[in-house]
């Protein structure tokens, strides 16, 4: 089975983001929305959290509008219909609260 | 088959009802007999401390529920060797010897297994 | 498909919008919302009582607009909502109290309902925290 892990802590002063990575298997994908899409700010420690890795990157994309932050060439920028069916297309949703 | 439901508590004991509120989906799983998981991960760790003191603070005792969980049917219980480690938590005494010490990789695996997650 | 989706944060907090813009897109995408289930802080976004500024979103009301209008299945979980003191009429009788913060099209309810929502769904989708 295959998991969509869903963020929304800013990755600065949170242990979501590390805690996350550390246990998010090969088949799953990682969606980051609201104040987890700052972990994008280049050069940042989250940041090289999420390229030290091969990882499904996805970003709602008006949550990186509204921050003013660029999407990286390996994340997927998404709306509402495709967070949609990218919960259907993975077998469970894991949103961290 | 019902569908099976893991939920991980990351909220430590004394930091508002979160923690008690995420036993409560537990306990509410465990009483339909429903297939049901907990996983203490992070903060949520420290639920398993030895001699903690719920009436210091005026508090039910959260450690008293949580020893009920087998009582309840709930038997899947893990805790995250990681999370205890990096907050020097010693395992060896935790108030809930049910609880399996996983590595991450086993977490995988586990959050893999079931058919839906919670994490609180 | 059919989704359960469950919200747990309070009414001015942004995954409470998000879960209600996913719930609007699941069911435009020819999608079922079997059940909406308010836990902890999510309790708020149930409540009439929330006067919500006019030049901002007013997230309680357009829920029970949803709702109403698609007539989904709007469970509170009631432990959570009598500790918030988001209380119906039945059960601001039953504890004395003045406030009647939630009616139509709301119900007050157990968390089997959660339960039972995600055994009958085809994902459990939450929203919380930030």
């Amino acid at each position: 089975m295959s998991t969509l892990h869903v963020l929304s802590h800013s990755p600065f002063g949170d242990d979501r983001l590390t805690s996350c990575l550390r246990v998010i298997g090969t088949n799953d994908a990682l969606l980051l929305t609201g104040d987890a899409v700052y972990a994008l700010q280049p050069g940042t420690a989250p940041f090289n959290a999420l390229n030290a890795r091969p990882l499904n990157l996805f970003v709602l994309a008006e949550d990186a509008q509204a921050r003013a932050l660029a999407i990286p060439d390996a994340a997927r920028a998404i709306d509402y219909p495709a967070f949609v069916e990218l919960s259907i297309h993975y077998d469970k949703v894991n949103s961290w609260l | 088959m019902p569908k099976s439901l893991l939920i991980i508590s990351r909220q430590a004991p004394w930091s508002g009802p979160n923690a008690r509120e995420a036993l409560d989906i537990v306990l509410a799983g465990g009483a339909f007999d429903l297939p049901i998981g907990l996983l203490f991960m992070d903060d949520g760790v420290f639920q398993l401390a030895a001699k903690q003191d719920a009436k210091a603070l005026q508090q039910k005792d959260l450690s008293a529920n949580l020893q009920a969980l087998p009582m309840f049917g709930v038997e899947d219980l893990f805790v995250c060797g990681d999370s205890a480690a990096e907050r020097g938590l010693d395992l060896d005494g935790r108030s809930l010897e049910e609880a399996r010490v996983l590595t991450a990789q086993e977490i995988t695996a586990l959050i893999d297994r079931y058919d839906q997650v919670i994490t609180l | 498909m059919k989704f359960a989706i469950a919200l747990f944060s309070a009414a001015h907090a942004p995954s409470s919008r998000r879960a209600l813009l996913f719930a609007q897109a699941a069911l435009a995408g020819g999608h079922e919302i079997v059940r909406l289930f308010f836990y902890q802080d999510g309790v708020y976004n149930a409540s009439g009582s929330v006067v919500t500024p006019q030049d901002e979103q007013d997230l309680p009301k357009q829920w029970r607009a949803f709702v109403s209008e698609h007539q989904l299945d709007g469970v509170v979980c009631i432990a959570a909502a009598l500790r918030r003191g988001v209380l119906n009429e039945e059960e601001a009788g039953r504890y004395q109290r003045d406030a009647v913060a939630v009616g139509v099209p709301w119900e007050l309810s157990g968390l089997g309902q959660l339960h039972d929502a995600v055994q009958d769904a085809d994902r459990l989708i939450c929203f919380g925290g930030a």
